[in-house]
């Protein structure tokens, strides 16, 4: 039996090839988006929570602080919810650091008569406090700390991103939803057209005796097919671009913390799984409507 | 009680029709019809164009169900089979079509095998039967080639093959000669006949009144849906 419908089943495809390349290139077109959207979606996520776990608040000193000043002025940061811990950065060590950073450049900074940086606290925060708004009352609130000039943090590239990456997760689900149903769609007509040319073949093996499963299953068989090659072909071509593209990004751009990965094996095998499930749901339609013994 | 396919069972003559009636929309194909056919013989439905002859041979394999009365086939009423005992009710029939309703893209070997394949009949088994029935028709040196190519009357031969391939119960033929010059027409009826020695039983529809007389049997005669 397995022999018969897989013999039908290819043979169909055959017969019919420019009709399944056309589903293929579409089915693989929308793997092709959904995964690129996947993409990003995995490594927003790792990039963010990578971020949140090492996430600091500068905050910058008034001139001329006292020693006294310097103690309550880290106290007060320390006791406030969310921060791990507390560093005092003095003005010179900031100066030295600045002129490490600029290297060959750093000649430019000896002609300043004074340190032009003031003293700073950085503070880092505990790797349970993640909300982005949770980080803004705290900057707000080191802010007001009697002593403390300015304070600094990502807030609003994080702020940006954040958004982008809140947009992307409510689109994304709309956009798996429709591209689920254009594939159901495609799959569907494929195979529709390709009973509708073989309906008198269908009608004679009624006739001889063949039962529903002797002519729905090679359908079957065609969409699952379908379905794999279209995932195959789109995750690869996601696969090609991810290569072409990922290794011309520096380091730097992203944060020395942060690589972008593709997407995990197990989300692949997921996607693979989901077109053929999709195929088989298209054809499973198109079938139902058609063929009614 | 059921029969040897798990059929339900209720009758031991070949075939039986009680008060059949078949309508289509406002148009009655067929009124009143009751007819037996015995095991083994061989019996002509005749009848003008439009009398109801294709309709009464398509209710036979269930091509379509019957409006009114009941039919009994095999010892089987046709009312109580369930959608999917269909088949194997089908599977006891041999069909032959006027239009020979061969499938243009498969090879003659695979238009016959096709009645075996749907049996899940093994593969070395196909192949034997295939080729047996293939010689027996005259025909098993065409065996690879496609439908296309063939004559009317090597096509019927096809046609016949395949309904013979499975040693079905019934033959049922469908103006069989009604394409066919008469050495061809000739050739189909000699092969029916061998079918028939072999223990089938052999129902044919035409109004061809020639190919009634040149043989003996049990005739049926239905003028406007009704027998005559």
């Amino acid at each position: 039996m397995i022999r018969f419908t897989l013999k039908r089943a290819l043979r169909d495809i055959w017969n019919n090839f420019y009709l399944h390349i056309v589903c293929v290139i579409t089915i693989s077109l929308a793997v092709f988006i959904l995964s690129a959207f996947a993409l990003f979606y995995i490594n927003s996520t790792e990039l963010l929570d990578a971020w949140k776990k090492g996430a600091r608040v500068i905050a910058y000193a008034n001139e001329d602080l006292s020693g006294e000043d310097q103690t309550r002025i880290k106290r007060q940061i320390k006791s406030l919810d969310g921060v791990a811990s507390v560093d005092f950065v003095p003005k010179e060590s900031a100066f030295d650091a600045l002129k490490a950073d600029i290297g060959e450049q750093s000649a430019l900074l000896d002609g300043l008569k004074q340190n032009p940086l003031p003293d700073a606290f950085e503070a880092r925060l505990s790797e349970s406090f993640v909300h982005l708004e949770a980080i803004g009352r705290l900057a707000a609130s080191i802010a007001a700390i009697k002593g403390v000039d300015d304070v600094e943090y990502a807030q609003k590239w994080l702020t940006q991103f954040g958004g982008v990456y809140n947009l992307f997760k409510i689109t994304g689900l709309v956009l798996v939803a429709m591209f689920f149903i254009a594939i159901i769609f495609i799959v569907a007509n494929t195979i529709r057209l390709i009973l509708y040319s073989r309906r008198e073949e269908i009608e004679i093996m009624r006739i001889v005796g063949a039962d529903e499963a002797f002519i729905k299953h090679p359908f079957y068989f065609e969409g699952l097919l379908l379905g794999l090659t279209g995932a195959i072909i789109g995750l690869g071509f996601l696969y090609l671009a991810y290569m072409a593209t990922v290794p011309n990004f520096s380091p730097e751009i992203l944060m020395s913390f942060f690589e972008i990965q593709f997407i995990p094996a197990p989300f692949l095998v997921a996607f693979v799984i989901c077109s053929m499930l999709v195929g088989w749901a298209g054809c499973h339609f198109s079938i139902k409507r058609f063929l009614k013994i | 009680m059921r029969d040897a396919q798990g059929l339900p069972f209720v009758d031991d003559t070949a075939i039986r029709c009680f008060h059949v009636g078949k309508q289509f929309g406002e148009i009655s194909a067929l009124k009143d019809v009751s007819l037996s056919v015995n095991e083994n013989e061989f019996m002509f439905i005749t009848g003008p164009s439009g009398a109801g002859k294709s309709t009464l041979i398509k209710l036979f394999y269930m091509g379509e169900l019957a409006t009114e009365g009941a039919i009994i086939v095999d010892g089987i009423n046709l009312s109580r089979l369930s959608r999917w005992q269909v088949p194997q009710l089908r599977r006891k029939f041999g069909v032959i079509f006027q239009d020979f309703k061969l499938i243009p893209t498969r090879t003659v070997f695979e238009n016959v095998a096709l009645v075996l394949e749907v049996a899940r009949t093994r593969p070395d088994e196909i192949r034997e039967r295939v080729y047996a029935v293939l010689e027996r028709v005259g025909i098993a040196e065409r065996a690879g080639e496609y439908p296309p190519v063939l004559s009317g009357g090597e096509k019927q031969r096809v046609a016949v093959a395949r309904a013979m391939v499975g040693e079905p119960k019934f033959i049922l033929a469908d103006e069989p000669t009604g394409s066919l010059d008469p050495d061809s027409a000739g050739t189909i009826l000699n092969l029916l006949e061998g079918a028939h020695k072999n223990g089938a039983t052999i129902i044919i529809a035409t109004h061809d009144t020639e190919l009634i007389e040149a043989h003996s049997g049990p005739v049926v005669r239905l003028e406007n849906g009704r027998i005559d």
